[in-house]
């Protein structure tokens, strides 16, 4: 063994290592189905304004983001049982993901009702808590487009403190195109390579 | 530095398959069999007579269970495993700290 020799092992055990830290590019379904229920959740948001039927809007809320929480346990059960392995950055996406998740739910729903705050503060918080949600998981798979993403969210939320308190959420639709919907095609993207690469 | 400074090198892990065995393991709860295998790169055979090197020397244990109908085997790395791969990690870096 010579110091080439030892350099040359170290970087095959990072490779390993990073084989088993790569976000999957299987991903992207998380990304693309959250993202068009929080566009849907805007829509029908809007809608109901629209046609003042105030009262619905936390029922849409409640609608659109427990088809998000079904979809993201089921296809994430598949997911693991497909994978073969537990990584502990899986793991880990799991934790934080449930943690702003619960976030999402108190600011959303649990604290307006209790009457915290005004509801024109809850797109902000919102808006935060995305953003540390996916600055995270940029962290934890160390790709710097989510980590970007997430730095949008956060100076997205920090936008709608400009913006009137009734179109807050319209800002919601390019963070959302940006934060989400951009990640999960360039994952799809990988996803499809990945697959015909396998299929060769 | 004269060679017999050198920290050994564990002859267990002192091995291409085993050592990207042990550097999945160290980064994963568990792996099933197919997944270290598809990691890896390499056949059933090479894979299975790596495992149970590893397994004799305790560095690693094997669960054996059926999914259906199909059997189902996981690896785990032990904390004697996690120990020994430190060390070696330690070993290596004394031969790239080493100044001709």
């Amino acid at each position: 063994m010579n110091k080439i020799q030892a350099s040359e092992e170290f970087k095959f055990i990072r490779e390993m290592i990073d084989r088993t830290r790569k976000i999957t590019a299987g991903s992207w379904m998380f990304f693309l189905i959250w993202g068009i229920v929080a566009i849907l959740g805007v829509g029908g948001m809007y809608a109901l304004v629209f046609v003042e039927k105030y009262s619905w809007i936390w029922l849409n809320w409640i609608v659109f983001v427990g088809i998000g929480v079904v979809f993201s346990i089921v296809y994430g059960k598949r997911i693991e049982r497909s994978k073969g392995a537990r990584s502990y950055a899986y793991i880990a996406t799991g934790h934080v993901c449930f943690a702003c998740g619960m976030a999402f739910l108190l600011v959303g729903f649990v604290f307006p009702l209790l009457k915290l705050y005004s509801w024109g503060l809850i797109a902000i918080l919102i808006s935060l808590i995305a953003g540390i949600l996916v600055f995270s998981l940029g962290g934890i798979y160390e790709w710097n487009l989510l980590k970007w993403c997430g730095v949008i969210w956060l100076l997205g939320s920090l936008g709608m403190v400009f913006i009137h308190e009734n179109y807050r959420a319209l800002l919601f639709i390019p963070l959302i195109l940006i934060g989400y919907i951009l990640p999960a095609l360039v994952l799809r993207s990988m996803y499809k390579k990945q697959s015909e690469e396998d299929a060769s | 530095m004269p060679p017999e400074k050198f920290a050994q090198l564990d002859p267990v892990i002192h091995s291409r398959i085993r050592l990207a065995i042990l550097s999945i393991l160290i980064s994963v709860k568990e792996a099933s069999f197919n997944y270290l295998k598809d990691t890896i790169g390499t056949t059933d055979g090479n894979l299975s007579a790596s495992l149970s090197k590893l397994e004799e020397a305790g560095y690693i244990s094997i669960k054996k269970a059926f999914k259906g109908k199909k059997p189902l085997t996981t690896c785990r790395i032990s904390e004697k495993g996690t120990q020994a791969f430190s060390e070696y990690l330690k070993a290596l870096e004394s031969y790239i700290e080493f100044k001709e």
